[in-house]
């Protein structure tokens, strides 16, 4: 099992994400994730293929600190996460990362701008860069719904329920980025959305993290959507990432 | 790191969205602390409404009997006397340097279901109850003449009765005597303000009155060709021979144990004297069982609603895994899960908390009245007490200490599921 073309992209002073050596397994000798090297530089868009069960899920789980790998390192941030406590993994998992998943984002009993805050209540760091502007922490969510076509104040102060699917996801997608995290994690955000919804929100998603400076990993079983990509991997079962 | 009014507006929200259910667990967590909350209302207002009933009296003097059974009998009219003290005794009592003064009972007959009490003059001028208010007239005055009558706010509202009005009394106790004093009205000549105590129920004369009505009368039935008019009567000596009880108000409270002890050795007879607050007390012990098997069964009220919260939060534990792997995603940690759930717990017990303690009010307001006609307790609305409140924040701790398990349990669930639930 190899990470392939790691070394086409140019590694920043202090990659994002740096995997080595990694291996997890639910159940001992029967390895779903095997990845000797990956490394995400700051900004960069990395797109992850495969079909499921390919162990894309638990690569995010794993970079994320959610799941602890038998043998390797994760770093994140130059952080390695393996000598971290698991308070501390969620404190630097709430700083830097923000995630996006496939249906179901959001909490249904909270209005739309609410959803979006959300993140900045449960990390002061995401809170401080999300108000850096001298805005309110509400402003800036309005600020990003705004940018991603949801800038209606009646819209944003609706519960989350009344939207559509493709409207929830930009909602969701709003929330991964407030703070500006380092790094945005999509778990197939797009898999529920039509052909034509599913180019516009990745545009959008992509600009807006372009703007942020936030690096993105993004997984998907849709290849047609690689091209928007610096870099694409492909996990083949059981977790074999290729070029 | 998210401040714990985060983690409580978020409880709050959680659980507005699941009003339904949640609202069912307030009210019966409501009703269950009502319930509580009530039974030492009850508790506290019955006994400050016995104790109101007599104050001012020093010692009830009888004829020999149990403490309990003189106080009943003499003040509540409940249950009867064994024997009745000579009037010379009576005269010896009231003669006495320490006593400032005496109220005679002579008990016995009664009116439609109503006790009559014959006494005298000084029972409107020193008996006190509720601390200190003495009686008032809400119409007429003391009866004067031997056939004239002092009637209780109730006895007049429940019969229909006004001054002026002329009432035969029976002899005996049963609502329905077919021994009546018949030959020998009485006269309506004041009805008593409102007291809310048995003085209400009651039926006044004068001691010459029930002399009189008994003239023709011996061992509860009527002497055969014995007839006394009503005329010829009140022109005889009407000199009671024997009163039930007396009321007797001390000059100095420093006497009172020194006549209670040389009453009860009184040498010309057997007689009983008890202070009344003590034999109040007698009485809270005989009824403290009940009250405590009350409130524990209430108490057991309470835990099966909190026991209801339990098991409506742990069967949502699942169908909200979702919603703990999404607030993991956004960086709660597992032990604001954990204090999600806690909080939620006691938003729910003190919201019940709050709406019990408005419902025992309302139940208050709206039962006084009835309370009072049927069972002649008073009841004093007044803010929570500090029984109330230790109640409260019991409930509210037991909540918190029974969140924790539901807590637990979403905090086990978070580790497991991550930051997504597949379901």
């Amino acid at each position: 099992m190899s990470a392939a073309s790691a070394a086409a992209a140019a590694p920043a002073p202090v990659p994002v994400v740096a995997l080595r050596d990694v291996r997890f397994a639910w159940r001992p000798g029967r390895p779903v994730l095997d990845v000797p090297a990956l490394e995400v530089a700051a900004g960069e868009r990395l797109f992850v293929g495969g079909p499921s069960g390919s162990g894309k899920s638990t690569l995010l789980a794993v970079i994320g600190g959610v799941l602890v790998p038998q043998s390797g390192t994760v770093e994140l941030l130059g952080r390695s996460l393996a000598g971290l406590r698991p308070a501390q993994r969620d404190a630097l998992r709430a700083e830097h990362i923000g995630f996006l998943f496939q249906l179901f984002n959001l909490l249904p009993y909270l209005t739309v701008l609410d959803n979006v805050v959300l993140p900045c209540r449960f990390s002061a760091a995401r809170r401080a860069r999300a108000t850096r502007g001298g805005r309110g922490v509400e402003a800036e969510a309005a600020r990003l719904l705004g940018q991603l076509g949801l800038g209606d104040p009646e819209l944003q102060a609706r519960r989350v329920t009344e939207l559509s699917i493709g409207q929830q996801q930009r909602v969701a997608a709003a929330r991964a980025m407030i703070g500006a995290p380092a790094l945005v994690i999509a778990d197939e955000p797009t898999s529920a959305l039509d052909a034509d919804a599913r180019m516009a929100f990745l545009d959008l998603l992509m600009a807006e993290c372009r703007a942020a400076g936030s690096a993105v990993i993004f997984v998907s079983h849709d290849t047609a959507l690689a091209a928007q990509f610096d870099r694409r991997i492909t996990l083949h079962a059981p977790g074999v990432p290729h070029g | 790191m998210a401040s714990p009014g985060t983690v409580i507006a978020l409880a709050a929200r959680s659980l507005w969205n699941r009003r339904g259910t949640a609202l069912l667990t307030v009210f019966s967590i409501a009703v269950s602390v009502t319930l509580l909350l009530g039974v030492d209302r009850v508790r506290t207002e019955a006994r400050a409404s016995f104790a109101n009933t007599i104050s001012g009296t020093d010692l009830i003097v009888g004829a020999r009997s149990g403490d309990l059974n003189l106080l009943l009998y003499s003040v509540f009219r409940i249950g009867n006397a064994t024997n009745n003290i000579t009037w010379q005794t009576y005269q010896e009592l009231k003669d006495r340097r320490e006593v400032a003064w005496t109220i005679p009972i002579s008990l016995g007959d009664s009116h439609r279901g109503f006790r009559v009490m014959g006494t005298t003059l000084d029972y409107f001028e020193h008996y006190r109850f509720a601390r200190d208010r003495g009686l008032e007239f809400a119409a007429g005055k003391p009866f004067a003449g031997v056939f004239e009558a002092v009637l209780g706010a109730d006895v007049a509202r429940d019969l229909g009765y006004r001054v002026g009005d002329r009432i035969a009394l029976a002899h005996g106790l049963a609502a329905t005597s077919f021994a009546m004093h018949d030959d020998k009205p009485f006269t309506v000549t004041g009805i008593l303000r409102r007291t809310g105590t048995p003085v209400d129920r009651t039926v006044h004369v004068g001691l010459a009155g029930i002399e009189a009505i008994h003239l023709d009368w011996q061992s509860g039935t009527r002497l055969p060709g014995q007839s006394v008019s009503a005329e010829e009567a009140a022109a005889r000596d009407l000199t009671p021979k024997a009163i039930t009880a007396a009321l007797v108000g001390l000059r100095s409270r420093a006497a009172t144990f020194r006549l209670q002890r040389a009453l009860n050795e009184y040498p010309a007879e057997p007689l009983s004297a008890v202070i009344p607050g003590v034999a109040l007390q007698q009485l809270w012990e005989l009824v403290g069982v009940v009250e405590v098997a009350l409130i524990a069964v209430s108490a057991f009220v309470v835990l099966g609603g909190l026991l209801g919260m339990l098991a409506a939060i742990l069967t949502s534990l699942n169908e909200r895994r979702r919603e703990m792997a999404i607030l993991r995603a956004v960086g709660a940690r597992p032990a604001h899960v954990f204090g999600l759930l806690v909080s939620e717990a006691f938003l729910l017990a003190t919201t019940g908390v709050v709406l019990g303690m408005g419902l025992l009010y309302l139940l208050m307001a709206a039962g006084k009245g009835l309370v009072e006609d049927k069972l002649g307790i008073f009841i004093s609305i007044r803010p929570p007490g500090p029984y109330d409140l230790a109640i409260a924040g019991l409930v509210m701790a037991a909540a918190i200490v029974m969140g924790a398990l539901p807590a637990w349990r979403a905090y086990r669930n978070t580790l497991a599921d991550g930051l997504t639930v597949r379901l």
